[in-house]
C-alpha cells in the first residue's frame, strides 16, 4: 500500500514536469511593482479611464496640428476626382539634394517605398515579385514606364500624402519634407536613367511591345 | 532579360512530359521502321505548336502585367474589377476593345453598363491605352479568361518537427549522477573490504550504521542541499521582475517572420519612431492597411504558420481580425464600421527609474534592432530576447565600440577620434606615429556607464 502511493506520487510528479511548457506566457513576479509599472500616464498604457478621472484626453491630434520643425505645411484636401489637376502644378519647394541629402533620401525610399516599388525603382519590390508576392496589384515602375516618368512632382506628393488607388497614405510615416526628398530622389534617378539610355532606347512609350519582341 | 528567362523556363517546362508520354503511346502503336522518323516529325510539330501557344499566352501575361496589373487582377477586385469573365459580361467585342483603348469616349457615349461600373468603383478614372493593337487586347483577354493552372504544391519532405538545439546540461547531469553512484558504490566496497580485513586481523568492528544515520552522509547531503537551494533562491530573487523569454499571446497572430523575414519589410517601415525618439512605436493601424487594403488573404502556397504550442494558425482569419479592428469592409472596399484599438500585450518594459531612448541607440549608436531584440525576422511570435537587466546594459556599453565614421553625433569627441589614428601631427606640423594610439573607443570611454546617463 505504501509502495503504491510512492509510485503514484512519482508518476504524478512526472506528468506535471512533462506537461510544463517552456513557453513563458505570463510575466514574472515583481517584488516592488510600483516602479516597475509606471503610475504616470505613459505611451501605450490604458488611457480609457482618464476622462472619468477628470483628465481631458483625446487620442487624436487637434485638426490642423503641425509638428515642430515642419517647414513645408501642406493643407490641400484629398482629391476625390482622381485627376490631380490642381496638384499637378505644384513644384518641389526643396532645393536639389546635396550628397548627404541624397543618402538620406535613398534611405527613406528604401525603407518606405522600395518594398513595393522596388529597390531599383522598377515596380518589382519584394511584396510583388513579378506577381509571385502577396501584393496583388503591380506597383508603379518609376523607371521604364512613360506614365510615371512624366508624372509631375505635385501629383506624386499628393499620392504619397493621401494614397492613390491601392497605395495607402504615407503621411504618418514621412514628413512633408521627407516626401519631397523622396520625390527628388525618384526624379534624380529617372533623369539619370534617361540620360544613360536616351541613345539606346528609341521608343519608351512602346515599352511593353518592345519587351515582347525582345523575348522572341 | 528577366522576362526572357521566365519565358524560357515556362517554355521548356511542359515539353519533356508531353514528349515522353506521346512517344510511349506511339511506341505501342507503331511498327519499328517508321517509328523513329514519325516520332521525331511529330514531336517537332508538337514542340512548335506548344511553343507557339506558350508564347501567345506569355505575351498576354506580359501585356497584362505591363498595362493592367496595377489596377486589375484576374480573380480579385482591386482598384478596378476582377477581369475573369469580362468577355461574358461584355459580349460586344468591339465595345470592349473601345473601352480598353479609350474609356472616356465610351463613357461620353452614354453607355449605361460602363457608367454604372465606374460609379460602383468610386468613380476612379481608368487610364487610356491607345497604343494597344487589336492583337494585343485579344492576347490580354485570352490570358485573363484562361484559368491559371495550380502548380502542384511541393511540400518539403520531412522536417516538419522542429529541431531543437541539443541541450548539453541534461547530458552533464546524467554523467555526474552516474559518477556519484559509482563513487557511492566504491565507498561502500571500500568500507566492506576494510571490515573484512579488520575481521581477519581480529580488530573489533563497530556496530554498522545505516547510511541515513551516518553523520558523514547527512553532512554531505545537507551541504549539497544548501548549495543547490541557495543557487535557486538567489536566481529566483535576481529574476524577480525580469522577463526574459516572455512570449505572451497577442490579440492578432502577427508574424514578424512573414513580414520582416519573408517579405523583407524594413523594421523602420512600421517602427519608424525608433529613429525619431524614445519609443519605437507600435504602428498605428493605417500602416497595416497600407498593404492589407490589398492583401486580404494569407496564401495557401506560403509556409504554414504555427503558434508556440503547435496549433496551426489561419493567416487569412488573422487578417480578417485586423479588418474587424480597423472597421474596413473588404466587400465595399471602404472603412464602413467603427474602428477600435488593438490592445497588444506589452512585452518589453523598463522600470520607471530607467531612461532608455531608441533613437540614441539606432541613429547615434548605429545598432541593429537585432542586437537587443534577437533575430526578430525569424520569430513568428515575439519573445523578449534580452533580460533587460542593468548588468546586460553595462556589459554592452563596455564592449561596444563607438562608430565614429559618418557619425555627426560624436563629432564632439574629436580628441578620442584622433587617438585612434595611426599618425598625428606634432607641434611643427609634421606627421609622426601616434604615441597614444588606441585601437577603439568603447561606449564606456565616452561616459556610457555613468549612473546619471540612465538614472536621473
Amino acid at each position: 500500500m505504501k509502495k503504491l502511493s510512492v509510485i503514484f506520487t512519482l508518476l504524478a510528479a512526472l506528468v506535471v514536469v512533462v506537461s510544463c511548457s517552456d513557453v513563458k506566457r505570463n510575466p514574472s513576479r515583481n517584488y516592488m511593482p510600483d516602479m516597475a509599472y509606471s503610475r504616470a500616464v505613459e505611451t501605450y498604457s490604458d488611457h480609457s479611464g482618464l476622462n472619468n478621472d477628470g483628465i481631458n484626453y483625446d487620442a487624436r491630434n487637434v485638426k490642423g496640428t503641425v509638428s515642430r520643425n515642419e517647414d513645408v505645411i501642406y493643407q490641400t484636401p484629398a482629391d476625390t476626382t482622381g485627376l490631380y489637376a490642381s496638384e499637378a502644378v505644384m513644384v518641389n519647394p526643396l532645393p536639389a539634394l546635396d550628397s548627404t541629402g541624397k543618402v538620406e533620401a535613398e534611405r527613406l525610399f528604401l525603407i518606405n517605398c522600395g518594398i513595393c516599388h522596388g529597390t531599383k525603382l522598377d515596380g518589382n519590390g519584394p511584396l510583388y515579385k513579378g506577381g509571385e508576392g502577396p501584393f496583388p496589384a503591380k506597383p508603379a515602375a518609376f523607371l521604364g514606364d512613360a506614365k510615371y516618368e512624366s508624372m509631375s512632382e505635385g501629383t506624386m506628393f499628393h499620392a504619397i500624402t493621401y494614397g492613390k488607388n491601392l497605395m495607402g497614405s504615407y503621411a504618418s510615416q514621412l514628413t512633408p519634407k521627407q516626401r519631397w526628398m523622396v520625390i527628388h530622389y525618384i526624379k534624380d534617378k529617372q533623369a539619370e536613367a534617361k540620360g544613360g539610355s536616351e541613345a539606346a532606347a528609341s521608343a519608351p512609350a512602346a515599352a511593353p511591345k518592345a519587351d515582347s519582341t525582345a523575348k522572341k | 532579360m528577366f522576362a526572357f528567362c521566365q519565358l524560357t523556363v515556362i517554355f521548356l517546362h511542359p515539353i519533356p512530359d508531353i514528349f515522353s508520354t506521346l512517344s510511349t503511346d506511339i511506341l505501342r502503336n507503331m511498327n519499328y521502321q517508321s517509328r523513329i522518323a514519325k516520332t521525331s516529325i511529330f514531336s517537332i510539330l508538337l514542340l512548335l505548336v506548344i511553343s507557339f501557344q506558350n508564347l501567345k499566352a506569355q505575351d498576354g501575361k506580359a501585356l497584362f502585367q505591363a498595362n493592367c496589373a496595377s489596377c486589375h487582377a484576374v480573380n480579385k477586385v482591386l482598384t478596378g474589377p476582377a477581369l475573369a469573365g469580362v468577355e461574358e459580361r461584355v459580349p460586344d467585342k468591339k465595345l470592349l476593345h473601345d473601352w480598353i483603348r479609350n474609356n472616356a469616349k465610351v463613357l461620353a457615349s452614354g453607355n449605361k453598363y460602363f457608367n454604372d461600373l465606374k460609379a460602383a468603383y468610386n468613380n476612379t478614372p481608368m487610364s487610356t491605352f491607345e497604343a494597344l493593337s487589336d492583337a494585343d487586347i485579344d492576347a490580354i483577354l485570352k490570358y485573363v479568361s484562361t484559368p491559371v493552372k495550380e502548380e502542384a504544391k511541393t511540400t518539403p519532405a520531412g522536417g516538419e518537427g522542429e529541431e531543437k538545439g541539443s541541450d548539453n546540461s541534461l547530458l552533464f547531469g546524467i554523467l555526474s549522477l552516474i559518477l556519484a553512484v559509482i563513487t557511492l558504490i566504491l565507498l561502500q566496497v571500500n568500507s566492506n573490504l576494510k571490515k573484512l580485513s579488520d575481521d581477519k586481523e581480529g580488530v573489533p568492528a563497530f556496530e554498522p550504521v545505516p547510511f541515513y544515520r551516518n553523520k558523514t552522509y547527512i553532512t554531505l547531503f545537507m551541504l549539497v542541499l544548501f548549495v543547490i537551494g541557495g543557487y535557486y533562491i538567489i536566481q529566483g530573487a535576481i529574476g524577480l521582475g525580469r522577463n526574459k523569454n516572455y512570449q505572451p499571446e497577442q490579440p492578432i497572430f502577427y508574424s514578424h517572420k512573414v513580414h520582416a523575414g519573408t517579405n523583407q519589410i524594413n523594421c523602420l517601415y512600421c517602427h519608424g519612431g525608433a529613429q525619431l525618439g524614445k519609443q519605437a512605436n507600435i504602428p498605428s493601424l493605417n500602416i497595416c492597411m497600407n498593404c492589407h487594403m490589398a492583401i486580404n488573404e494569407y496564401s495557401d502556397k506560403s509556409e504554414k504558420l504555427y503558434r508556440e504550442d503547435g496549433t496551426e494558425v489561419n493567416g487569412t482569419a488573422e487578417i480578417q481580425k485586423l479588418y474587424s479592428y480597423t472597421g474596413w469592409d473588404p466587400k465595399q472596399r471602404k472603412y464602413a464600421n467603427e474602428p477600435k484599438p488593438i490592445e497588444w500585450v506589452r512585452i518589453h518594459n523598463l522600470p520607471d527609474h530607467v531612461y532608455f531612448n531608441h533613437s540614441q541607440h539606432v541613429v547615434a549608436g548605429k545598432q541593429a534592432c537585432q542586437t537587443c531584440h534577437g533575430e526578430i525576422q525569424k520569430e513568428n511570435e515575439v519573445y523578449q530576447f534580452a533580460d533587460l537587466s542593468m548588468g546586460w546594459c553595462i556589459n554592452c556599453h563596455r564592449e561596444t565600440k563607438v562608430q565614429f565614421t559618418n557619425n555627426k553625433f560624436y563629432s564632439i569627441y574629436e580628441k578620442f577620434h584622433d587617438q585612434m589614428k595611426d599618425s598625428i601631427k606634432n607641434k611643427d606640423g609634421e606627421m609622426i606615429a601616434n604615441p597614444h594610439k588606441l585601437d577603439s573607443i568603447t561606449v564606456e570611454t565616452i561616459g556610457g556607464t555613468e549612473c546619471q546617463k540612465c538614472h536621473y
